[in-house]
């Protein structure tokens, strides 16, 4: 009777004691949520990599636009002129340009003394050309209007190569310029520019080179 | 003035239209002493404005090698290439300012210039693909202009470069084949105004600045006819080029 009292007393005390060397085990727990219709879900936490993106930076390197003036067309008057042009700026000093640009020409001083002679028909009195032209920034600077503004500005002189059509034929060109651009704002420019278009002509009968000098007002836009 | 308003709404338009494509700006932590702003994108143009360190400017475009940058109180002005370099992101990480491309590799190229055709004054302006760094295709569109006839020409042609990799002179050498259509401008008319040719090559091209190069080309082309005996012409040409 002792030793069975004994025996219980010691597989009590070993229980106890077991359950004391647990006692720092903690059960795993699972987390459930009432979902709203009442089903229980379990949370699996997810995070995703967050995707960067850093925003490009804008190059506005080529400026495009329109213009108009008068140009004068040796022996055939000072006439509207009226043209297109897209620049791209390789450098703080240079760019290269295109252009092209129509005008008609009015009576020669031969036909306005003697008005029997015609010089021209109406379509050969179309002048228009193109050209490719490298332009360089040579004097950069800040024009300024009052007290409170000041606008980037810059003197250019440009040289370039083309084709000039008058009277019905297409002939080779060279072109010389000095030109202004002030920056009205940081995409929209104003530009006067002076411009020879030099080509070898023999509408009269002898072979000269004529000049063709133009004044031209315009404004463009860099993208 | 009415067509100079008309221009300047249209030229608004357009610009408006790009503007809001891109609206969000790249923001960038500056990390030097001090950070120079320049009233205008040059290097003379006079300092405005200096940014300190851990300041953070907001980077609006670029113009040539220059940046204009918005500091944190408004301040505005143009940041040169070198210096923006030096800035990072909010993260740490070095600015993304995107390389220049490398010449030796680039492929894209568009250039113009000036050259002698059949004895007449050439136009030219082409545009080029690198297929490899040595092999590139070209698209040439020209205009010869002589005092007895004014051609158009366009031809599409392969080029290979010897040594690309040297950067100030490589060699090159090419064959294509293409068209030509003559406007006649004193009589006699040629016989046949369009005609084929192919053509054999020689050239060197070489680097300048930045994104600006030069090409030298000399070509002989045969010019097929319907007559007995074939044509042939000499051309050369010198021009320069912008490559992406």
């Amino acid at each position: 009777m002792e030793t069975r009292l004994c025996s219980v007393l010691l597989a009590a005390a070993l229980l106890a004691g077991c359950s004391w060397f647990h006692r720092g085990e903690q059960a795993p727990t699972q987390i459930v949520a009432e979902d709203p219709q009442g089903q229980p879900s379990v949370i699996e936490p997810q995070v995703n990599r967050r995707d960067v993106k850093t925003p490009k930076i804008k190059a506005k390197d080529f400026e495009v636009g329109a213009y108009f003036g008068a140009l004068s067309i040796q022996d055939f008057g000072t006439n509207p002129v009226y043209g297109i042009r897209l620049a791209y700026h390789v450098s703080e000093d240079i760019f290269v340009e295109g252009y092209a640009a129509y005008s008609k020409a009015g009576q020669s001083s031969l036909e306005e003394v003697f008005p029997q002679i015609t010089v021209l028909s109406s379509s050969g009195r179309q002048f228009t050309y193109y050209d490719l032209d490298v332009g360089y920034n040579v004097l950069p600077g800040e024009i300024f209007l009052g007290r409170g503004r000041a606008f980037n500005s810059a003197l250019y002189v440009t040289f370039g190569i083309g084709d000039v059509k008058f009277a019905e034929q297409d002939h080779f060109a060279l072109n010389f310029g000095v030109g202004a651009r002030i920056l009205v704002t940081d995409w929209l420019a104003l530009h006067m520019d002076v411009r020879d278009h030099i080509f070898e002509s023999n509408l009269f009968g002898v072979d000269k080179n004529v000049d063709n000098i133009e004044g031209i007002l315009g404004l463009t836009t860099f993208f | 003035m009415r067509p100079l308003l008309a221009l300047v709404l249209l030229l608004q338009a357009f610009h408006s239209n790009l503007a809001h494509a891109a609206e969000r700006h790249l923001e960038l932590v500056v990390t030097q002493p001090y950070l120079e702003m320049h009233s205008g994108p040059g290097r003379g143009f006079p300092v405005v404005y200096v940014a300190e360190r851990d300041e953070l400017i907001t980077v609006l475009f670029s113009r040539t090698e220059w940046y204009k940058v918005r500091a944190p109180r408004g301040q505005e002005g143009w940041v040169r290439r070198a210096d923006l370099a030096l800035t990072t992101l909010t993260s740490g990480e070095p600015a993304p300012i995107p390389p220049y491309p490398e010449f030796s590799t680039h492929h894209w190229e568009v250039g113009a210039g000036y050259g002698v055709y059949n004895r007449e004054n050439l136009v030219t302006a082409y545009g080029d693909y690198s297929i490899t760094d040595s092999i590139d295709a070209e698209f040439v569109l020209q205009q010869a202009l002589g005092t007895l006839d004014n051609r158009y020409i366009t031809t599409i042609g392969l080029r290979h470069t010897f040594l690309p990799e040297w950067k100030w002179f490589s060699p090159t050498a090419g064959l294509g084949t293409g068209f030509q259509y003559i406007e006649d401008k004193v009589p006699p008319a040629p016989l046949e105004k369009s005609n084929q040719m192919a053509y054999v090559s020689l050239g060197a091209r070489g680097f300048i600045t930045r994104r600006f190069m030069w090409r030298a080309d000399w070509r002989h082309y045969v010019v097929f006819n319907n007559l007995n005996v074939s044509e042939e012409l000499e051309e050369w040409k010198l021009g320069f080029a912008v490559f992406f």
